[in-house]
């Protein structure tokens, strides 16, 4: 079905390329996963499957690529769009219109589809692929998990015979994934032809009928489905993957909490000692009550993870603990009063679009941007740039680097702030094992100087490592 | 008013229920047009208050309250500063802020008009409703995807306007100091991520047929109804009564 012979591709601007003599086939009816480190091509090979490259993005190609027999280069962006379905690792970017009906009828509309068909099979779509709760709703309202749902449905709703993944679970909580691994068996079971490409491995087992390790734009080696699951967790860290089976069930403390949006029973409330404390915090949107907790405790010197399905208000009360959002209740820092605008002079977010939090030209002057100015900071500096793989780029402009690249640096800065309150917002999606545990490392020396540090994460095997407390919540009943 | 349409609605199987009761975009963007060409020529003052009592009707229709009352008395104040405030305080300065309110409150009687077409029409609404007014396709894509873009440099500039306070390198005293850098750092990073989002959604739409040569269809073929028969009733009115007072 895809045929890639000896492709060497070069993004323009680029000094070395991005795929080095890739050469890959696909059969028919298969579901191929490509994993690998950052950087390592799997974006750029999802790309030359559905002509984006070279079509959309500029650079130079050698080699060839067939799609069902005819050569992608030949074939125009809407004929390659028949024949492939592309989900991006951020559903709500590609959307285009408001709703899920009409985000379905959008590929078929501009194929020219006739309206009866259209309707038959956007309802069709809506009621395979679970839409069914929430398909009046406006998208940009919608959690991540059910926005990559109609994502989903999206792209396979004109039945093209290629479906392809970039990195589709990144941002999805474990319930989440389970149905996205329902929507990849349904596929697989209609014979299309389905590539996916991912770090987190565990939901895909008994799924891939092979799995494609790249290594600098190249396949580096390759299993059968079988032979990925007898695969040990070692060999997978041989190679820099994650690994592939579900990690142990985390179990951090709970961390004290009580209210409509907590999601546990806390037993009697001791807070005392140092941290952040709340009472009566709720948040509303346009009249819908999304955060409601009556009392909660938030340790200092700890890693407390907030989880919790997507649509909880993990985000909001992140928000809310900087100082970003206006809500109702009280907070309070070390016991005394704790006013929005000092929490928004104490906190600090590694956001989850990092591009947003970049300022400067170069990455160590990013990281002197809002830096504290203690005895050590300059040591713990380079030290920092030499942790997260940043000291061969720390003169290069931070809008320049890989996605990756610009993760660590938000969390590098973060590490830097000296700030009493810092928040990292999912920031492991699309971290490969190796920056997982450096991440991990950043967090605890935050904890460990004293600051309340929040992770807001899915990533169970993040969890696992980091946290040392649990608050979970959950979406409050209408 | 609401009984007539909501028996097209079930007449028209298939479609919900509630989409039949709102305006066709084609009305919508010629109410629009109409009531700029109008209040804007020379001479247009005195339609200036029937553009208001439409723009009103029309918040009012798509349950806009906030609006409904807003724009009267935003208007209402605009023009006490452009006519009574000359009379009140005869001084050169005066003269022309009331010159700039009198400007300003054409403005807002057709703003309310256009306000109810972008917050009610979709991206593909507007799209298929231009093509069936037979608008040549360069147009009709650029304006869906000026639609769709507009509300995602809000999103990222509130992102990026947040990620400055938590940095330190927002708020006043800051841009008081450094204006330009200021600037920069507001700009650079709105440019980035909305540069990152529209190359995302171009692919997508590329890839999914937009601006295809193929004459694309619509789920849901527009149609001109009964709301849109009472609207140009209404302005008809509106106009009538403007010319004959």
């Amino acid at each position: 079905m895809i045929h890639i012979e000896g492709v060497r591709w070069t993004y323009a601007g680029a000094t070395t390329p991005s795929l080095d003599d890739l050469t890959l086939d696909v059969q028919r009816g298969e579901t191929v996963v490509l994993c690998g480190p950052s950087g390592s091509g799997k974006s750029s090979a999802l790309r030359l499957m559905n002509g984006l490259v070279p079509h959309f993005h500029e650079g130079r190609l050698d080699g060839s690529v067939h799609l069902d027999g005819r050569a992608v280069a030949d074939l125009s962006l809407d004929q390659l769009g028949r024949l492939t379905g592309t989900v991006l690792q951020h559903p709500r970017r590609q959307f285009f219109t408001g709703r899920s009906e009409t985000e379905l009828a959008f590929a078929m509309e501009n194929f020219g589809e006739p309206p009866e068909q259209i309707r038959e099979r956007v309802a069709a779509g809506i009621d395979e692929h679970g839409l069914t709760g929430f398909a009046g709703r406006r998208l940009q309202d919608l959690s991540g998990g059910q926005q990559q749902q109609v994502a989903c449905a999206a792209a396979a709703t004109h039945r093209p015979p290629v479906l392809l993944f970039d990195e589709p679970t990144s941002n999805l909580s474990a319930a989440a994934i389970e149905r996205f691994t329902a929507t990849l068996a349904r596929l697989r079971a209609d014979r299309a032809t389905v590539v996916i490409a991912e770090h987190r491995l565990h939901f895909l087992r008994g799924l891939a009928d092979r799995v494609v390790v790249l290594r600098d734009g190249a396949v580096h080696r390759q299993w059968s489905g079988e032979q990925f699951s007898t695969l040990d967790d070692d060999a997978l860290r041989a190679e820099g993957l994650r690994s592939s089976v579900p990690p142990p069930r985390p179990k951090p403390l709970r961390a004290q909490g009580l209210g409509p949006s907590i999601d546990h029973d806390t037993t009697s409330m001791t807070a005392s000692g140092t941290g952040v404390t709340l009472h009566a915090v709720s948040c509303a949107f346009h009249g819908r009550r999304v955060l409601d907790i009556e009392t909660a405790y938030l340790a200092a010197g700890v890693v407390t993870a907030i989880t919790g399905p997507n649509g909880a208000g993990k985000s909001t009360l992140a928000r809310i603990l900087t100082g970003l959002q206006r809500h109702q209740g009280e907070i309070l820092l070390d016991g005394r009063r704790f006013t929005r605008s000092q929490r928004q002079r104490a906190g600090s977010i590694v956001m989850q679009d990092v591009q947003r939090q970049l300022f400067t030209d170069t990455v160590e002057a990013e990281l002197r941007l809002g830096a504290s100015r203690d005895a050590g900071q300059e040591q713990r500096l380079q030290a920092l740039l030499r942790d997260l793989d940043l000291d061969p780029v720390r003169d290069r402009h931070p809008l320049s680097l890989s996605g990756g690249q610009q993760q660590r640096l938000v969390v590098a800065a973060a590490r830097l702030s000296g700030r009493r309150i810092v928040v990292f917002d999912e920031p492991s999606s699309g971290v490969d094992r190796r920056h997982l545990h450096s991440i991990t490392r950043v967090m605890r020396d935050l904890a460990g100087e004293g600051a309340v540090v929040i992770l807001i994460t899915h990533d169970s095997e993040l969890l696992t490592h980091t946290a040392d407390q649990e608050l979970r919540l959950r979406p409050i009943s209408p | 008013m609401t009984s007539a349409p909501l028996a097209l609605a079930e007449r028209t199987a298939g479609r919900p229920a509630g989409r039949a009761r709102r305006l066709d975009p084609r009305t919508k963007a010629i109410l629009v047009l109409a009531s700029s060409l109008v209040v804007m020529a020379p001479g247009g003052t005195p339609f200036i208050p029937a553009a208001i009592v439409l723009g009103v009707l029309l918040a009012l229709s798509e349950g806009a309250w906030a609006r409904a009352v807003l724009l009267p008395l935003t208007s209402a104040a605009v023009a006490a500063a452009a006519y009574l405030l000359p009379m009140a305080l005869p001084y050169p300065v005066i003269g022309f802020v009331a010159a700039f309110a009198a400007y300003l409150l054409r403005f807002a009687a057709v703003g309310g008009v256009a306000l109810h077409l972008l917050r009610t029409t979709t991206p593909t609404e507007l799209t298929a409703a231009l093509r069936a007014a037979r608008i040549p396709r360069a147009i009709t894509t650029s304006a869906a995807v000026m639609l769709r873009f507009l509300p995602t440099i809000a999103t990222e500039a509130r992102a990026v306007r947040d990620a400055m306070r938590l940095r330190g390198v927002g708020g006043w005293a800051g841009m008081l100091r450094h204006p330009v850098l200021s600037i920069e750092r507001f700009t650079v990073p709105l440019i980035a991520s909305s540069l990152r989002v529209a190359e995302d959604l171009s692919a997508a739409a590329l890839l999914r047929g937009l601006g295809s040569a193929t004459r694309p269809t619509a789920m849901h073929p527009p149609r001109l109804g009964v709301a849109d028969l009472a609207a140009v009733g209404l302005v008809a009115a509106l106009v009538t009564a403007t010319v004959l007072w």
